[in-house]
């Protein structure tokens, strides 16, 4: 009786998938994405509604915050003989302005007392930097005051012009 | 198993190469303003772009668009540009939005200029880009 040999396929012959070059070319990939990559800073959003683009003829049930940003980058509250110099510059790394930051407090503390969104005016002086402004708009935005006002009391833009 | 990686791997190179990417251009030269308090962007979405130069690099334009390259010739130029962009976004249903870089040393007499340009064009939302920090 003839053994029956049970015949094996040599290795060779199963299909396979070779791995090696898939993670050969995913590793070059990674590394020209590595090397190609700048890490970039986000930006970030300081965004205020400003009503002068849509005016509306009711009149507000609160009485406005006025803030004054001078040439020279001082900050000061209110206009006319009531005006009070609250900050001269910016302090520490966080860019704070202390008495700014306390009045405003207040006021939007007021304001939600009497279930009235803040409303803030900023007159900005022609020549000062978009830097302070900025870190008033960052006090406001701390204090969600997102309703603002810039005013021009004032046409000195066309005299710097 | 092979032709089925293919299969993945071309099917992933067209949706790549076809997808809408929505970038908001950022030109290194404005170096914007720090604020602590700022939010992060939430959507990219409606944002009108326009780049205030300080006077080192206002030489080339003052005002420019997202890419940094394109110069308004002046504010008419700008109020135009922005209805038209607002028209387009508008068509989109999204709200459009001022997204103004202004360099953190230019004078506020431009800023208010760009402002006046999208009151004028019937934005009443502008969105003061910042940074963090400086260092982070």
């Amino acid at each position: 009786m003839a053994r029956h040999r049970r015949v094996t396929p040599p290795e060779e012959d199963k299909p396979k998938l070779s791995i090696a070059p898939l993670i050969d070319v995913c590793f070059l990939l990674l590394i020209y994405f590595l090397v190609t990559t700048t890490i970039k800073q986000k930006e970030r959003d300081n965004s205020m509604a400003l009503p002068s683009a849509a005016p509306s003829e009711a009149q507000p049930d609160i009485q406005p915050f006025f803030i004054k940003i001078s040439d020279e980058g001082h900050i000061y509250a209110n206009v006319g003989a009531a005006e009070e110099l609250l900050d001269t510059e910016a302090q520490g790394a966080e860019r704070t302005l202390p008495r700014l930051d306390q009045r405003l407090e207040i006021y939007a503390a007021a304001a939600k007392a009497g279930n009235n969104k803040p409303l803030v005016q900023v007159y900005v002086e022609a020549e000062a930097e978009q830097q302070v402004v900025s870190d008033v708009l960052n006090h406001l935005a701390k204090h969600n005051v997102s309703t603002v006002t810039f005013t021009d009391l004032v046409a000195q833009d066309e005299q710097h012009k | 198993m092979s032709p089925m990686i293919d299969m993945v791997f071309l099917l992933l190179i067209f949706f790549i190469v076809n997808a809408t990417l929505i970038v908001v251009e950022m030109d290194k030269k404005v170096q914007v303003p720090i604020a602590r308090y700022s939010k992060n962007q939430e959507t990219k979405m409606g944002r009108i772009v326009v780049n205030v130069y300080s006077d080192e690099h206002a030489g080339e334009g003052r005002f420019r668009m997202a890419d940094g390259k394109k110069v308004f010739a002046d504010d008419e130029d700008m109020v135009d540009f922005i209805k038209k962009e607002k028209e387009r976004w508008d068509g989109k249903g999204q709200k459009a939005r001022l997204h103004l870089r202004a360099d953190g040393k230019v004078h506020f007499t431009y800023v208010r200029r760009v402002i006046r340009a999208a009151a004028a064009a019937g934005i009443n939302e502008v969105i003061f880009v910042s940074l963090w920090s400086r260092n982070n």
